[in-house]
């Protein structure tokens, strides 16, 4: 998993985040420091029912 | 005589973020657990050193705007977190030593201290966690 820096808090923003150990991923993602650069593989197109019966 | 003065330029480091213009005040000691080891015929109690339990005790001053106090705590209310505190904003040095609390506890986080006519300020306090120093 990649993540850029989006606050200037953590480091330049724009910038890659190396993640040292121990570090609460999720919180700086929660609090707004962080973004992952990983796309969703989830489509977000809704699905739908292709039966025809 | 040598002494330590703080003017402005603490470093506080809070699960990589930079929360030093947050912070009013910074108290990292380092605590040994003391046992108990008086046995029969001794004259004074001795103790000898046990688990390593330091703390780091912040007053923040209270912020709820985006990437400021309360978005970098709240997530972080009963979770091992690493904490940093250096005197001065310089480079790390043995007369400007980094020192971390690795894996320490936030068991508590202050959600309000409201008072009229004062700032909310909030101390919260890191517990446990392995210490180490960087002089470079």
């Amino acid at each position: 998993m990649a993540y850029v820096i989006i606050s200037p808090r953590l480091g330049t923003v724009g910038d890659a985040y190396q993640p040292a150990d121990g570090v609460n991923i999720e919180a700086l993602i929660e609090g707004g420091f962080i973004k992952s650069t990983s796309k969703s593989t989830k489509s977000d197109k809704p699905s739908t029912d292709t039966n025809e019966e | 005589m040598a002494t330590t003065t703080y003017l402005s330029n603490p470093v506080v480091t809070i699960n990589s973020v930079d929360l030093s213009d947050q912070t009013t005040a910074a108290t990292l000691t380092r605590v040994i657990e003391s046992l108990e080891s008086t046995a029969f015929g001794s004259t004074n109690r001795s103790y000898v050193g046990g688990l390593e339990n330091s703390t780091l005790t912040c007053t923040m001053l209270n912020s709820f705007v985006a990437t400021e106090t309360y978005a970098t705590l709240k997530a972080l209310v009963g979770t091992q977190v690493t904490v940093k505190i250096k005197p001065t904003s310089g480079a790390t040095s043995a007369t400007n030593p980094e020192s971390t609390l690795t894996a320490a506890y936030l068991s508590s986080l202050p959600i309000v201290n409201g008072k009229i006519g004062m700032l909310d300020t909030i101390d919260i306090v890191f517990t446990g966690g392995a210490y180490s120093v960087a002089i470079a």
